[in-house]
């Protein structure tokens, strides 16, 4: 059984695997600063972002000002629509992807946002639960080719990803991103049509309660009947357009609305950008009967849509089920993919107990005995974004000292995205999975393929690649060995191996392999001069390839 | 007069077993293609390939093979009342009762040679409408399903475990279920540009070489460790090693350069584009070009997986699914015409390759506002000089449709694998029921 009362205590080795699960690594200075304190109220803080340490003051700061990624258009050749000399023109420059430049609706610049702010948002948590729901509630750009929209779906995952399941539910059913996805937008069950009934499925199947559990086609039907019409609006000031290029344009943001013929804002457009003053008629008045239970679905007279009765019903009709299906997910991703039945359930128990309430139980299950046992520590294979970020956190600058170090202040990601299609290639193409179902996970990361991005992306990192970009060679990870990995010089070719293993934080090596390593790198004596400290970004490599390097 | 359409109809659904012998197959005459004699198919390779091509999405195949004539016809009419394809002059006839959309880009031309079986109403008993329950179902392809691939299955008995790692390829960056096995697993190779480490690796330079690099790799397959995580990285490290130090790969790991001398789909000058005008997606014509170059190349690959996705067309089908046949058919096409421009040492391409698409499932009969929904039964094909071109199985009967309003089966799928497993891959016949799991009736195309 999954024993899910709280430790009372930790070692160094406790808080770092704390650190890689509910964020993304902790070097071996700053565990030991949270090692300090009682673990209930550390892990309180870390899941809140209460107290200083979490304080995204200075993150936003940076942020908003910061000329952090580069735009591929980037260009002196104002000939080509939409480009910019970015090096030629006032920051802040940001990331070219929000605000007025949602246009751009880039999907490469925002998933270099995304990774930026992993490996820099000092609430680590929330972006790792952030990532959490994103592969579950996956939602691709290729459909709804609105980068704006993704980075608001993203942003909700942000702002309530800890509020109670069904309340967080309803609001995914309400998100524009997921509207266009799974074809909210185009259900129109008013008078005899037939519904459309992708989100009603997927629901179910993939959000809430899991293929064939405790549901069947005829409820499928009828909550496509109770969600039909919901969509959105945007205000026209909402529709960014390209100065350049008024044909390109995108909403950058929206709000949830009912098509159920009713009247709609003034100066608001309806979901594909037409203008109008009455929403049509998508909407079927009546009742449904779902799970066996009656509900009017009627959205009233001042636009309450009562269907969120039928989503809400999810959990209160099939609670059980429910938490079942959230057990599995939070247990894949957060602790184990070896749990047992007996874990399942009584991590499901809690999920009920706890009214579903994503606070409480997040808590409960990262300060559990079971989530710190033996049997938990690197029981998973990381997925790759969280994995080479996490390498980022341990190997490159903080914020403030890596601003100093290339022209573009930053580890460039947008390079990094921008360059053989990285993410896509490592098997987590973010912000763009290929279906609803997003990236299976633990060793369904790994494939021939996904290796050898893996190996790829972190020889960036590792071995200290660059990249000529409009006359100008960028380090992608720009980290120095001496400053930022080795602050005191080591006395030996295995006090270079543990220092690196204490901050890349691998599963255990075998001895006989790291013995290898050493004895090529290092065949002879050991100096610290610059000749070892390129073979201690060799040896860094080996480390992030090998087999223990992908578990966390 | 009965005809054949009505003649398997009249099996019904406990039919389905008897649809898929060889008597109701073989494209027989009432269905050979061209309306002429068949065509004598050209013996089975020695040196076999097979291309699977998985349409992603679960495809309205109704759509792309619509009924034309009979009940069926006056039922897709209504249930398809606004995106029903019926116009004659947008229809290939291809007998019984069955037509072939136009939109099919270079499929009526393939269908002609006498090179396309058709197997309509493909599906299983109890049907799902998930398309992740039915992608496992369909990749697992065993009576009872454990977990791993009819393929990988495949791979188990046939490859040699140190060796032949270049057998068995996908051009995906994932690894279907289909392809994975107990031991062996299939190499998932995206590019022909260096499949490859960093130039650096293989240097003499102070850089660690990848022997060194696959040590890590190597020790923990040869210690047997029992953790799933580590033996998953190791596997996959190890692949990608030995895949990368394959001599079949030229110099620096990078495959001999290809132009096809054949346009694919979302070529400059290719000639079918989309409704919009513009070119065609490139998703599956560079999938298949690269299969090209490999099998150019001399790999050793048996099997190849590739994909189309995209045709889960729950709305905006009237634009979206003409464009996706346009590319699915075009590839298919330009790929069988790009065979024959390619000689390897076991004969002429052409001659060794068949391709197998399949989906997950089809689509409901009824349309919604613009799409359609999830359905069962699917329509599979194999094209090749092999096949013996022609309808197999049933075409399934509209007017008795499932208490959801979905199509029953007419053939198992798995009949299809124990076909192919057995005509085509060279499988004992015992050997083909066993990794099957049970003795599924062969379909006569092969």
């Amino acid at each position: 059984m999954a024993d899910l009362t709280a430790i009372t205590s930790w070692a160094l080795a406790d808080v770092q695997h704390f650190a890689r699960r509910a964020g993304f690594g902790l070097t071996p200075a700053d565990a030991a600063v949270l090692q300090a304190q009682a673990p209930g109220a550390a892990i309180d803080a870390w899941i809140d972002g209460t107290g200083t340490a979490y304080d995204p003051a200075a993150f936003n700061a940076a942020l908003a000002t910061a000329d952090v990624v580069l735009e591929p258009l980037v260009s002196a050749n104002t000939a080509v629509a939409g480009s910019v000399d970015v090096a030629a023109v006032a920051a802040p420059h940001a990331f070219l992807v929000q605000g007025t430049e949602a246009w751009r609706n880039n999907l490469n610049t925002a998933q270099a946002l995304l990774a930026w702010r992993m490996q820099h948002n000092p609430h680590a948590f929330e972006e790792r639960l952030a990532l959490f729901w994103h592969n579950l509630f996956a939602t691709g750009w290729h459909k709804v080719n609105n980068t704006a929209l993704m980075l608001k779906q993203i942003q909700l995952f942000r702002s309530q990803g800890l509020a109670r399941f069904d309340d967080l539910l309803v609001l995914v059913s309400k998100d524009p991103a997921m509207s266009l996805w799974l074809d909210s937008v185009l259900n129109n069950a008013a008078g005899a049509n037939v519904p459309n009934e992708n989100y009603a499925r997927e629901v179910m199947e993939l959000y809430s309660l899991g293929a064939d559990n405790g549901y069947n086609q005829a409820d499928i039907t009828q909550l496509a009947r109770a969600l039909s019409g919901w969509s959105y609006t945007f205000a026209e000031a909402d529709y960014i357009q390209n100065p350049a290029n008024p044909g390109q344009k995108f909403a950058a943001d929206a709000r949830f609305k009912v098509y159920d013929g009713t009247a709609i804002a003034p100066d608001t457009r309806l979901w594909w950008g037409g203008a109008a003053t009455v929403s049509s008629s998508q909407h079927a008045t009546s009742t449904i009967s779902l799970f066996g239970q009656t509900l009017d679905v009627t959205t009233t007279a001042n636009g309450w849509a009562k269907g969120e009765n039928a989503i809400r019903s999810i959990l209160s009709m099939k609670g059980s089920n429910c938490a079942q299906f959230l057990a599995r997910r939070l247990l894949t991703h957060f602790v184990t993919a070896s749990y047992t039945a007996q874990d399942q359930t009584d991590v499901a128990a809690l999920i009920q107990g706890a009214a579903f309430d994503l606070r409480v139980i997040l808590k409960t299950l990262l300060k559990s005995q079971f989530f710190f046992s033996a049997a938990s520590r690197y029981a998973l294979v990381e997925g790759p974004i969280s994995w080479l970020v996490r390498a980022t956190r341990m190997l490159c600058p903080a914020l403030a000292a890596g601003s100093a170090q290339t022209p573009k202040g930053y580890p460039a990601w947008r390079l990094v995205t921008n360059s053989a299609t990285t993410f896509d290639q490592m098997g987590m193409k973010l912000l763009d999975p290929t279906g609803p179902n997003g990236w299976k996970e633990h060793t369904a990361w790994l494939n021939s393929n996904t290796m050898r991005y893996r190996a790829k992306a972190v020889a960036a990192l590792a071995l200290n690649e660059t990249r000529a970009y409009n006359g100008t060679t960028y380090p992608l990870f720009p980290t120095s060995v001496t400053t930022d990995w080795f602050p005191a010089a080591p006395a030996s070719a295995q006090a270079v191996y543990d220092r690196l293993a204490a901050l890349l934080q691998p599963a255990p090596i075998p001895a006989s392999v790291s013995a290898a390593w050493l004895a090529a790198l290092w065949p002879t004596t050991f100096t610290w001069d610059s000749a070892s400290q390129t073979k201690a970004r060799e040896l860094a490599f080996l480390i992030l390839c090998s087999p223990s390097g992908q578990l966390y | 007069m009965t005809t054949r359409r009505e003649f398997i109809q009249t099996l019904g659904a406990t039919g389905a077993l008897l649809a898929g012998l060889d008597a109701c197959g073989g494209g027989g005459s009432s269905s050979s293609p061209g309306g002429g004699t068949p065509p004598t198919p050209t013996p089975t390779s020695a040196s076999p390939i097979l291309v699977i091509v998985n349409i992603d999405g679960g495809y309205d195949w109704l759509n792309v093979t619509p009924p034309n004539a009979g009940a069926n016809l006056g039922v897709y009419q209504t249930k398809r009342a606004t995106l029903g394809i019926t116009n004659p002059a947008l229809l290939t006839d291809l007998g019984s009762g069955m037509a072939l959309n136009k939109d099919f880009t270079g499929m009526d031309a393939l269908h002609a040679l006498g090179h396309v079986a058709w197997i309509p109403g493909i599906g299983m008993p109890n049907p799902n409408l998930s398309h992740f329950t039915c992608i496992d179902l369909w990749g697992q392809g065993a009576a009872v399903p454990a977990g791993n691939g009819w393929l990988g299955r495949f791979a188990d008995t046939a490859f040699n475990p140190s060796g032949d790692v270049l057998r068995g390829l996908t051009v995906t960056p994932d690894l279907p279920v289909m392809l994975k096995g107990a031991t062996r697993s299939f190499v998932s190779i995206t590019s022909a540009g260096g499949y490859v480490y960093p130039a650096y690796l293989l240097s003499t330079s102070t850089v660690p070489d990848a022997t060194t690099l696959e040590t890590g790799w190597g020790t923990a397959l040869s210690t047997s460790s029992a953790d799933p995580g580590i033996l998953a990285a190791a596997q996959a490290g190890k692949l990608f090693f030995d895949a990368q130090n394959n001599s079949a790969f030229g110099t620096g790991g990078t495959l001999t350069a290809r132009t096809p001398t054949v346009l694919y789909p979302g070529d400059a000058t290719y000639p079918v584009l989309k409704l919009s005008g513009a070119a065609l997606s490139t998703s599956l014509s560079s999938q298949l070009k690269l299969i090209a170059q490999m099998i150019a190349a001399g790999l050793p690959a048996q099997v190849y997986f590739s994909r189309l996705s995209g045709w889960d067309t729950h709305s905006n089908q009237a634009v979206d699914h003409p464009n996706l046949q346009r590319a699915l058919g075009g590839s298919i096409k330009a790929f069988y015409d790009d065979l024959a421009t390619i000689t390897t040492t076991a004969g002429l391409a052409q001659d060794r390759v068949m391709i197998l698409a399949y989906s997950e499932f089809g689509r409901r009969v009824q349309e919604n506002n613009g799409g359609t929904d999830h359905g069962t039964a699917g329509l599979a094909f194999c094209v090749g000089k092999s096949v013996k071109g022609g309808l197999y199985g049933g075409y399934p009967d509209l007017t008795s449709l499932d208490s959801n309003g979905n199509m029953k089966y007419t053939t198992d799928f798995r009949s299809l694998y124990a076909t192919v497993l057995e005509r085509w891959l060279g499988q004992a016949a015992t050997a083909t029921d066993t990794l099957l799991g049970s003795a599924y009736p062969r379909l006569g195309f092969l």
